[in-house]
Parts: structure tokens; C-alpha cells; sequence
């Protein structure tokens, strides 16, 4: 407990923490600066805009919407051949003056919006065996929202989190004051801990307030706007739980960025082992198939928000050698994420404690 | 309270390696090293002789490959934690959070051990840091960083004091405070083992020292004991260059040795006052005599300069040094200086 006390002292004597802190701030105010546009109701200039342009287009629709949905109705008995459930929405073709105003988001998504999710996945994922998927795009983390957009900027706040935990190690090892301390403190199982831990504890703050300047931040926000929608209290359980696993994952983050700091020894080489697998899991995550179950983006999103989806391609070739390619939904618990990320946070400290106890001090 | 013969550390065929890309390199070669209780051991060796490397072994901080070691008589590192708290120690450059004050950085590593916090306003006056301990650390100068490095080794109030090259890097005024801080807690009953190559700081602060080349220990004794062991005294003069081969046969035919050097004659076991007297006697008169200096320099130069790739022959090298010096085996030596000898002279360096 002693050692702990003094190693969150020296955490937030650092100038890295400190910055973290900052950094997670200003990031927090950019991603309430960025969200001023969409939560605002539109001016009555853009209004002015927008009926203008529908007037217009109005008129055009008088001139030719017979015409207009005629073709669209030959078109869709063209593709009913093929596909007998075609629908494209020739009943529904007449310009409304929503479609010219600027989107506006409320806090939390609408219903339509919770609808309209998709997770990339083509129309026919309906179809999915798994009861869980509807649960998920119903969440208040599925369509376009202040509370989603916020929720989009939790991974910068775990990177920093990672960082100051990486920094915590290293810079100790490089600086030589590692090996004063050890010289004060030679029980290194000890040392380890206590800095893990000093480190995983100690970014919980800077983790809480970047979430919490960005989340408030948007919210106020939309209050101010009067743009803050239907928030159920379903809604308020779900943001709070987001918030409590958030700050569970900076703590592994920081716990795994102590470890990967000892095991790497340069905080360059650990922060880009970590960027690159980040990168890998996001650019080469769709054609990783089910293995996308694995990936630590999925596995992280999984637990921030308490299930995630994602949608494989299944394809099957019939007598023939015809092709046929089915979309299915699989469905990654929150569960799961948190497992996975504790496991892996787990092996990594187990791999620095050993490393950390018999490798020597310069 | 020191007990004689107790030994504050002891190692026993310490070794340690280091692989590189190169291969491996020995840092520490089979080194029995015996410091005792009390008073300031001299650790002395050239740049790369393995002190650093000791040090580090002794604290815990690099693991041998072989050997054991041991402070107060428990084995290290196995059971460091049970003796650390009786041990201060300063490997190279300490570090300090440079933006927060002495006592502030003082008070972080005191608390770390428990200690109480009236011990550092103590610790900082006994280093004469009192009117600087609000400062910020980076204002300091080299000197105070290195006495505020020594006060965060005197928390712990230990018993041995292990202080690495502590005045690299200071200017004299520097070396005298950290020199005569090392003295005072020599003088207290503590054991300060200081490693140095700068052999005029210890020779005038040590009682004893051990002198390591290439890893493995050559000497090792009382300082004046290792001096004495180069044998009796030397005697310089010069003499007209027509009469040097006159003196060197005068002198011979009483059974003295004199050997050239340079434009005077090195005459071996003799005072001033007789060698003038004999010479004079015979009409041959100096122009000038003077008596040759034995120091702790010229012991360190005789047994470690073959030691060093590439040094050259000890014998060619400085005057003051006695030319057929052997490794000292004073009364006082430690058997690790009969044992150890001069060491390889390849040293085995890379293996």
C-alpha cells in the first residue's frame, strides 16, 4: 500500500501524465467543438435555404413526377421478375422539405434512426438467426447521436491511458531512475506491482475526465439546443454502464501499456505495437471472417458497449458450381470483450512480472 | 559497531557476462572481493574494468552468472531485501524529478521506505542542501544534484555506503565537498565503498582499497601497505652526461642498482643524503638529486596498464612509478591480491 501511495505520486509528478490529462481534454473539446453543427436545430437561414430549394423542386415534381414514377414502377416490375419482394419506393417519390434541411441529431438516437442502423451489412441480415443482433442495433450506441459520437472519441481517451502506462515504465528504465529505486526497493515482484497498479489506478482520472468533459460536454450541448430527444431511463442505465466499462478498459489499457512498456522497453516500440495491431484488426478486419470475433477492436467495442455485431460472408457452391454468397450476423458479447481483454491484459503482466524480475537494470 | 575482520561485502568468484551482437564480453571475471566494515574502501579500476558491473551485482540490479556475493553476511541478491535498509547506495547518475524540490524528491523516496519525514530535513542538512531544499532540482548545479544524491542514500541512516564515480563531472570545489562528506562518514563508522579511477580522490580519502583490471581483482590492501609494497625508496639525480657511466659503477661497486632514464639515473634503495654522499666523495658531484615519489597512481599504473588492450609496457611508462614493481603483497594485503596476481594478460576479454 506504501509503495502504491508513492508510485501514484510519482505517476502524477510526471509532465506524460499531465499532458495525457490535457490532451484528453482538448480532445474532449474538439469532439464537442465538431458535434456544435449537427446538434443545433437548423438557422432560419438554412430554412430560408431549404424551403427555397424545395419549392423548386416541387415545381419540377409537378411537371414530371407522373412521369417520374412510371418509369420508377417499370423498374421495380422489372426486378420483381427476379425478385419477387422489389421494392423501390415509387410510392414515396414526392420531394418533402425535410430532405432539404440540414440533418439535425438529438442526444440519443431517435427510433428511426435505431431502425435504420446497419452495421454494413446488406438489407437481408433481417434474416439472421440471432436474436442478439436486434437487441444491439436497438442500442443507444447504434445510429447517428450525440452520445455515439461521444462514445466514438472512449478509444482516444484508452489510448492516452495506454501511453501514460507505457511511459510509466520506460521512461523510469531510461532516465536510470528505475535502478535508483530498485536500490531502495529491491523486491522487484513488488515494484512491478505496485507501479501496474499506481499506473492502472492512476490514469483512472484522466480516462473519467476526458469522457466526461466529451459526453457532458455534447450534452450540454443539445440541452442548449433543445436537441436532446427522448432520453429513457433504459438510455441513462446504458451511458452510465458504457461509463463504468470505460473506465475498466483504461485501467487494462494502462495495466497492458506498464506491461508492454517492460516487454518492449521503448515506449516507440510499444505504442506502435499496439498501433499496428489496431490498424491490422481495422483494415484487414472484414476479409478476417469469423475471425473478426478475435480482433481486439471487436473485442474492445464488444465490451465498451455491451455487445457488438459484425457480418461474414458465407459462400457456398451448389452441384452446379454456382456461387451462391450468404450474409450472416455474429454477434460478440459484451461478455466476451471483457474477458478477452482481461485475459489478455492478464498474460502480458504474468510475461513482464518474469521478464521485469530477472532481466538486469542499466 | 564494527567488529575487525568482519567483512561489510564479500564476493567470491563473482562473473558476469554480456552478449552482443559481437558476442560475449566479460564484464566481472572470478572476483573475490573483501571490504571491510568501517572506514572508505577505494574500489579502483580503468574506465571498463568491471566496477560499475559489481556494483550493480551487489545491488541487485544485474544478475552473475556465477559466483556469490555478500553484504553484511547475507547473500545477495537472494536476500538483499533483509540488508537493504542498511545500504545507501549511488549507481552513476542518480535521477530526481527535475521539476519538484529537494525535500519534495527527498520526501517521495522517504516515504517509498517507510521512512519518517523529519529524516530528510536531516539528511539535507548533514549534505548542506538546508537553504537550497525548496529549489527546484533542475536549478541545481552538478555538485548539489550529487550531494543531494548522497542525502537520499543517508534516509536509510545505513551502515555501508556504496557510491559510483560520485564526483564525475564536479569541479574541485565539488570533489573537495563530496570527498570530505565521504571522509566524515568513514570517520562516523560507516563503510563508503567508492569506486573511482580518479586515483588522487581516493588515495586521499580511502584506508583501503582494491584495484580491479579487466574484471578481475589485482590488488587489494591497506593504501599504505600497497605503496610500501613497491619496495624501498628511489632516488633521481642527474649528474653530468660524462659522468653517468662513472656514477652508475660507483654506485655498483657498493652493490646499488642505478638505471637510466631519460638524462638521470634512478638509483633503487637508497636516501638522497647517501647516494650524494658516495658520488661526492668520488668527485662526482649532482646536479641534481631528489627522491622519487611512490603513490597510489604509480601501484595503479604498474598492475593495471598491461591489463589495458593496447596500454603500453609498464616499464617505459611514468617515471615516478618504481620499474620492477610485482602486484603489492604488503603485510596488510588481502590474500585476493596474492591470489588474483596480475590477472591474464589477455585478460579474456571476448569469448
Amino acid at each position: 500500500m506504501r509503495l502504491l501511495r508513492v508510485e501514484l505520486r510519482r505517476l502524477w509528478m510526471r509532465r506524460v501524465t499531465w499532458g495525457g490529462l490535457l490532451l484528453a481534454l482538448v480532445v474532449a473539446g474538439l469532439g464537442v467543438a465538431g458535434q456544435i453543427g449537427s446538434a443545433q436545430p437548423p438557422t432560419d437561414r438554412q430554412v430560408a435555404e431549404a424551403e427555397a430549394f424545395y419549392a423548386e423542386e416541387l415545381e419540377r415534381w409537378e411537371e414530371t413526377g407522373e412521369q417520374q414514377v412510371e418509369q420508377c414502377e417499370e423498374a421495380e416490375a422489372e426486378a420483381a421478375a427476379d425478385d419477387p419482394g422489389a421494392d423501390f419506393g415509387c410510392d414515396d417519390m414526392a420531394p418533402r422539405l425535410e430532405y432539404f434541411l440540414p440533418p439535425t441529431v438529438s442526444f440519443v438516437p431517435d427510433a428511426d434512426d435505431r431502425e435504420a442502423a446497419a452495421f454494413g451489412l446488406p438489407p437481408d441480415r433481417g434474416e439472421s438467426q440471432d436474436p442478439r443482433v436486434a437487441e444491439i442495433e436497438q442500442s443507444v450506441w447504434t445510429g447517428w447521436s450525440g452520445v455515439g459520437a461521444a462514445a466514438g472519441y472512449a478509444p482516444a481517451f484508452l489510448m492516452l491511458a495506454f501511453v501514460v502506462g507505457v511511459s510509466f515504465m520506460t521512461a523510469e528504465r531510461s532516465t536510470g531512475a528505475l535502478g535508483m529505486w530498485l536500490t531502495f526497493e529491491p523486491r522487484r515482484s513488488r515494484v512491478y506491482g505496485s507501479k501496474a497498479l499506481a499506473a492502472a489506478l492512476g490514469t483512472v482520472p484522466l480516462v473519467v475526465a476526458g469522457w466526461a468533459a466529451v459526453a457532458g460536454g455534447i450534452y450540454t450541448l443539445h440541452a442548449v439546443f433543445g436537441t436532446v430527444g427522448t432520453v429513457t431511463t433504459e438510455d441513462w442505465v446504458e451511458i452510465g454502464a458504457f461509463s463504468v466499462r470505460l473506465v475498466g478498459a483504461g485501467v487494462l489499457c494502462a495495466a497492458v501499456g506498464t506491461a508492454l512498456g517492460v516487454l518492449l522497453r521503448h515506449a516507440v516500440a510499444a505504442v506502435g505495437a499496439v498501433a499496428v495491431v489496431l490498424w491490422a484488426g481495422a483494415a484487414f478486419g472484414y476479409p478476417l471472417g469469423a475471425a473478426q470475433r478475435w480482433t481486439p477492436t471487436t473485442n474492445l467495442t464488444a465490451w465498451l458497449e455491451g455487445g457488438t455485431a459484425y457480418g461474414v460472408a458465407l459462400e457456398t457452391r451448389d452441384e452446379s458450381g454456382m456461387v451462391t454468397t450468404t450474409w450472416t450476423t455474429e454477434v460478440v458479447t459484451g461478455l466476451q470483450g471483457g474477458l478477452y481483454l482481461l485475459a489478455v491484459a492478464a498474460v502480458l503482466t504474468l510475461l513482464a512480472v518474469v521478464v521485469f524480475r530477472r532481466r538486469d537494470v542499466a | 559497531m564494527a567488529v575487525e575482520g568482519e567483512l561489510a561485502i564479500e564476493t567470491r568468484g563473482l562473473r558476469k557476462t554480456y552478449r552482443s551482437v559481437r558476442g560475449r564480453r566479460v564484464g566481472v571475471e572470478d572476483l573475490d572481493l573483501q571490504v571491510p566494515v568501517g572506514g572508505v574502501h577505494g574500489f579502483l579500476g580503468p574506465n571498463g574494468s568491471g566496477k560499475t558491473t559489481t556494483i550493480r551485482m551487489l545491488l541487485g540490479l544485474v544478475r552473475p552468472d556465477r559466483g556469490s556475493a555478500t553484504i553484511f553476511g547475507h547473500d545477495v541478491p537472494r536476500h538483499l531485501p533483509d540488508v537493504v535498509g542498511r545500504v545507501g547506495a549511488i549507481v552513476e547518475s542518480p535521477t530526481f524529478f527535475p521539476a519538484f524540490s529537494a525535500r519534495a524528491n527527498l520526501r517521495l523516496l522517504a516515504d517509498g521506505i517507510g521512512a519518517p519525514r523529519e529524516r530528510v530535513d536531516a539528511v539535507l542538512d548533514d549534505v548542506g542542501l538546508t537553504g537550497r531544499a525548496k529549489d527546484r532540482y533542475r536549478t541545481y548545479s552538478l555538485g548539489m544534484k550529487q550531494r543531494l544524491a548522497i542525502a537520499a542514500t543517508l534516509l536509510k541512516d545505513p551502515d555501508l555506503l556504496i557510491f559510483d564515480e560520485p564526483t564525475n563531472g564536479l569541479d574541485p570545489a565539488g570533489i573537495h565537498e563530496i570527498r570530505r562528506t565521504m571522509r566524515d562518514l568513514g570517520d562516523q563508522g560507516k563503510t563508503v565503498l567508492v569506486s573511482s579511477h580518479i586515483l588522487a580522490e581516493v588515495e586521499q580519502v580511502a584506508d583501503t582499497v582494491s584495484i580491479v583490471a579487466r574484471g578481475r581483482l589485482v590488488a587489494s590492501g591497506r593504501v599504505a601497505d600497497l605503496i610500501s609494497g613497491q619496495g624501498g625508496p628511489a632516488v633521481r639525480v642527474v649528474v653530468a652526461p660524462d659522468d653517468a657511466v662513472i656514477a652508475t659503477s660507483l654506485l655498483a661497486s657498493r652493490g646499488i642498482v642505478a638505471r637510466p632514464e631519460g638524462d638521470a639515473l634512478v638509483v633503487e634503495g637508497a636516501d638522497p643524503a647517501g647516494v650524494n654522499r658516495m658520488l661526492g666523495e668520488q668527485g662526482v658531484w649532482a646536479r641534481e638529486i631528489a627522491p622519487l615519489q611512490v603513490d597510489l597512481e604509480s601501484v595503479f599504473l604498474g598492475l593495471t596498464q598491461h591489463e589495458t588492450p593496447g596500454g603500453r609496457d609498464h616499464r617505459g611508462g611514468r617515471r615516478r612509478r618504481r620499474r620492477d614493481a610485482e602486484p603489492p603483497v604488503g603485510p596488510a594485503a588481502t590474500a585476493a591480491a596474492t591470489s588474483s596476481g596480475t590477472g591474464r594478460a589477455d585478460g579474456g576479454e571476448e569469448i
